[in-house]
């Protein structure tokens, strides 16, 4: 499912480089959960963010789903965040004037689905979420965990193959943490392939497969 | 997908509302000025238009030239030409004129009893009624006879009655005229209907008296100050003026001067006066218009940079450069079409109050309407373009960890 090599990321400010990846490669098989660790600063973030499209590598070669990344057009990527992949980050980002379910609703309204479709759609995901009681209030008004499983139901809108979050348990307690982690657990129960960063290896045991990344190069790559 | 860009559009709007009408204000102001520019100048030209042609479009006026004499004084150098058989030798002479009347003027004191009045005297034939279609509400405007003869009546506007009988019956009274020290006795015989005040002066508080009389008693001298000329029609107007201008050199010499102009030629000279005026009233308030435009990008490009976030967090669900450059553009249009609206609201309801004072028709064309929409519209667009273009071309990752 997904397939890199060679993955170099060198951000540059001005004058000074940071290579944030030195040449990363693996390869992910359809369905599985896998769990990225590494020190601050090793490269973690910049990983995700090219998996999820949201940034572009340097040099390397990418495919998702035997789709070459590294040679799609803006609006062919446009298209794989919004049907291929769901992202769930370690601030949420949810859109604080939106209500809970309209949140839900955007990336469906980006896919351009109908109306009465999309509530539907964004119901049944809130409800799955367990946050059915909760669908007209708006992000201010949850609780941190809450709202991490709104942005899960997002990220599930578009009944993505492939599930990205990046330090979703960073802002939460140990308990919610765990709550959380079920609910990624249920959802490559049910399918979907999932990889998600995280510092704390109670989180990453949930995970079959440990990626280890230090200084912007993998260290270890074990399955458990 | 339009839909729920106008949606997304009028929420951020919404989510802001000072922001929001302080930046289409300056779009209100633009399009209400032009609005209310193009409005009331239409309307106040509409008003001097038609009262010029309530004058009679085929009305042509003769008067002598004005020259410097010597030592810098003026002296009316063919006022001397200008004697009644002038006018005769016109009306005869030239096939395209119908008639001719003279007339001339002086101010003085006009007296009855206790009560006086600074008002004009004119003397003239009874033609004049027909010229200025201006005519007696009570007792009867002067004869041929009375010219002939030369005899002492007068006929009253309506403001010099109030003055003068405040409360008798003017007609068949006497009234005396004051000039120059001499006084003369006048014999009324006719009051005349209430005029609205137009080009030609305020003919309410003017008198009027044979022109011989005028001539023998008031002006002691064989010359009037002018003819107005009535060609058989309109469309003979033009044709008129030439012959008068060909009999007129005839009959003077060279050296003597005279003036003489359409009534068309000074509503042409009006209008297009009127019409410069009104351009650069445009212009000014176009300017207006402009510079609220730059206010919706000077508020836009805030925006895009408030929301920078936002920008990521929606292209990371899937949004397109298209729907991002879309977004901003409808919030761009969606800003300055209702800033139009009121706007055009606005300014009609000054044209409106503006003309009610003016005393002016209320004048408002579909036609400056929409321009004014329109141009409002492309404002909007155009200083939207660009701040939309900076959100939709943000990097999700750049724009996402955006502080
Ligand atoms: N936009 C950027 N510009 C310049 N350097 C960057 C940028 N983003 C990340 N870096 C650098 O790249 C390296 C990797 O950063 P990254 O965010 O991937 O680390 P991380 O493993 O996610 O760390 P953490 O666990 O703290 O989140 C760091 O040295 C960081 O300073
Ligand atoms: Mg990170």
């Amino acid at each position: 499912m997904i397939n890199i090599k060679d993955i170099e990321k060198t951000y540059q400010n001005g004058k000074i480089e940071v290579q944030a990846l030195k040449g990363v490669s693996f390869e992910i098989e359809e369905g599985e959960m896998v769990s990225i660790m590494g020190p601050s600063g090793s490269g973690k973030s910049t990983l995700m963010n090219i998996l999820g499209c949201l940034d572009t590598a340097t040099s390397g070669y990418y495919s998702l789903n035997d789709q070459d990344i590294s040679q799609a057009s803006e609006k062919e990527l446009a298209y794989i965040r919004n049907k291929e992949v769901g992202f769930v980050f370690q601030q949420f980002n949810l859109l604080g004037r939106k209500t809970v379910l309209s949140n839900v609703e955007v990336p469906l309204i980006y896919s351009g689905a109908k109306k009465k479709e999309r509530i539907k759609r964004a119901e049944d995901l809130l409800v799955k979420v367990g946050l059915g009681h909760r669908m007209k209030h708006y992000p201010n008004e949850i609780s941190g965990g809450q709202k991490q499983r709104v942005a899960i139901a997002r990220a599930l809108a578009n009944n993505p193959s492939l599930v990205l979050a990046d330090e979703p348990t960073g802002n939460l307690d140990t308990n919610t943490g765990e709550e959380i982690m079920d609910l990624f657990q249920q959802l490559n129960d049910q399918g979907h392939t999932i990889i998600l960063v995280t510092h704390e290896h109670n989180i990453a045991a949930y995970a079959e497969r440990t990626i280890e990344l230090i200084d912007g190069l993998i260290q270890r790559d074990v399955v458990a | 997908m339009i839909f729920e860009t106008f949606k997304i559009a009028i929420q951020s709007l919404f989510a802001n509302k000072l922001r929001t009408l302080l930046s289409m204000l300056g779009i209100i102001i633009g399009v209400a000025a032009v609005i209310a520019v193009v409005s009331i100048a239409s309307g106040s030209q509409a008003q001097i238009t038609s009262q010029i042609s309530d004058l009679g479009s085929n009305l042509i006026n003769i008067s002598p030239g004005i020259s410097s004499g010597a030592g810098g004084q003026i002296s009316r150098t063919s006022a001397d030409i200008f004697t009644l058989d002038l006018g005769k030798h016109i009306e005869k002479n030239s096939p395209n004129v119908k008639r001719v009347v003279p007339t001339s003027s002086a101010s003085g004191l006009l007296i009855k009893a206790n009560n006086n009045y600074r008002a004009t005297i004119v003397g003239t034939e009874a033609d004049y009624q027909v010229i200025n279609k201006y005519y007696p509400v009570k007792g009867m405007f002067f004869s041929q006879y009375d010219v002939d003869n030369s005899t002492g009546v007068i006929v009253l506007g309506t403001d010099l009655v109030e003055e003068l009988f405040p409360d008798s019956e003017p007609l068949g009274q006497s009234v005396k005229f004051n000039i120059n020290n001499s006084t003369q006795v006048f014999r009324v015989i006719g009051v005349m209907e209430d005029k609205a005040r137009g080009l030609i002066g305020d003919l309410n508080s003017q008198a009027y008296i044979p022109i011989t009389t005028f001539m023998n008693k008031v002006s002691n001298s064989n010359y009037v100050s002018n003819f107005v000329a009535q060609a058989v029609s309109s469309e003979n107007a033009e044709m008129a003026l030439y012959e008068i201008e060909y009999l007129l050199d005839g009959y003077i010499s060279e050296d003597d001067e005279y003036n003489i102009f359409s009534q068309d030629q000074l509503l042409d000279t009006i209008n297009s006066v009127t019409n410069t005026l009104k351009l650069m009233l445009i212009g000014i308030a176009g300017i207006s218009l402009l510079v609220g435009g730059i206010g919706i990008m000077n508020i836009m490009l805030v925006s895009v940079t408030e929301r920078t976030r936002e920008i990521g967090i929606r292209k990371a669900l899937g949004a397109k450069k298209s729907n991002i450059l879309f977004q901003f553009i409808m919030e761009a249009l969606v800003l300055s079409s209702v800033g139009g609206i009121i706007g055009i609201f606005l300014g009609g309801l000054a044209s409106y109050s503006i003309s009610q004072i003016g005393g002016w028709p209320f004048v408002m064309s579909t036609l400056i309407v929409l321009i004014a929409f329109t141009f409002s519209l492309f404002v909007g667009m155009f200083f939207g373009i660009y701040p939309a273009y900076r959100a939709s071309k943000l990097n999700p990752v750049d724009a996402l960890s955006y502080e």
